[in-house]
């Protein structure tokens, strides 16, 4: 969905760090967690995910490590220790802001201006 | 390959511009969800078209990897700040009349046109949409890059009499490219 993806981005790259924080994953299965994860909201195009992976691996976020699977040449990520310190920094700049977004939205009482 | 001519097409079309590891992750996702949808139920023609719509067209694939690739990206971190870096050392040539230093005419138009052929080199990888070998552009821009702030760090240093504040100015800002240019150099030509 188009909407979805839209707003996605600015918090891809957190989301891409959470599939992997229970151990790795390769990009295939990466995307398919984000899908259903999300209960089928967050369904990007499978290619589009791979050039995500290697800029976090780039950035020292993530690492990959082939293998070989059904005959395949198989790349799976894991994160590094760079990778979970960013997810929890993420993870807890995201619970505030949504905390207080929703707050507000919820209807707590605006402070009064002169 | 993932035995099915419309998969092989696909991934031969992406072979033409991207690595070939992006290539083989490309086919073993690929490989993947086309088995997946065999196991749907769906007819190897059918899986293979509900495959290739599940990971998009290639220009939208071939774009994202683009986007998201060291070459372009590095590119436009250095377009951005080679006005604020050519700023300071405008200032530094000025006030110190560079004119006059003992420089063969020859090096400064060796130099100048350097200049000129690294800028194009980093706005032809910046402008980059679907061509992703364009973003490769950068690895040498960023390496002629580093040897011209060197170089003009250099005779700076050795022509300019005293330390003073336009020239402090002009060589914290050629330094600090030129560690951001030598951090992005492993990543280029990886």
């Amino acid at each position: 969905m188009k909407a979805e993806a839209q707003a996605l981005k600015g918090h891809l790259d957190a989301l891409l760090l959470a599939t992997l924080e229970d151990g790795p994953r390769h990009g295939y299965a990466i995307k398919e967690a984000l899908r259903d994860g999300s209960g089928g909201r967050f369904d990007l195009p499978t290619g589009t995910v791979y050039p995500a992976l290697h800029r976090l691996a780039a950035a020292g976020l993530i690492s990959g490590s082939w293998s070989q699977a059904d005959g395949r040449r198989r790349r799976s990520y894991r994160l590094t220790p760079a990778g979970r310190r960013r997810l929890a920094g993420d993870r807890a700049s995201w619970l505030e802001f949504s905390t207080t977004v929703t707050a507000l939205l919820e209807g707590a009482p605006w402070p009064a201006t002169t | 390959m993932a035995g099915h001519d419309l998969i092989d097409d696909y991934l031969a079309r992406l072979a033409r511009h991207l690595p070939a590891d992006a290539v083989a992750e490309l086919a073993d996702g690929l490989a993947e969800t086309y088995d997946r949808q065999l196991s749907a139920g769906l007819a190897k023609d059918a899986a293979a078209t509900a495959a290739i719509a599940e990971f998009g067209a290639p220009e939208v694939v071939l774009a994202a990897f683009v986007r998201q690739s060291p070459g372009r990206r590095t590119a436009l971190i250095l377009l951005a700040c080679g006005p604020v870096v050519g700023a300071c050392w405008a200032t530094l040539l000025i006030s110190e009349h560079a004119w006059t230093w003992p420089v063969p005419a020859g090096l400064r138009l060796a130099f100048g046109l350097a200049l000129v052929a690294v800028v194009a080199a980093l706005a032809y990888a910046a402008t980059a949409r679907t061509a992703y070998r364009r973003t490769r552009a950068s690895a040498p821009g960023c390496l002629v890059l580093l040897l011209l702030d060197a170089g003009l760090l250099a005779t700076a240093a050795t022509t300019v009499p005293a330390l003073r504040w336009p020239f402090a100015l002009a060589a914290a800002a050629s330094l600090t490219r030129m560690t951001l240019t030598a951090r992005a150099l492993p990543r280029l030509f990886g």
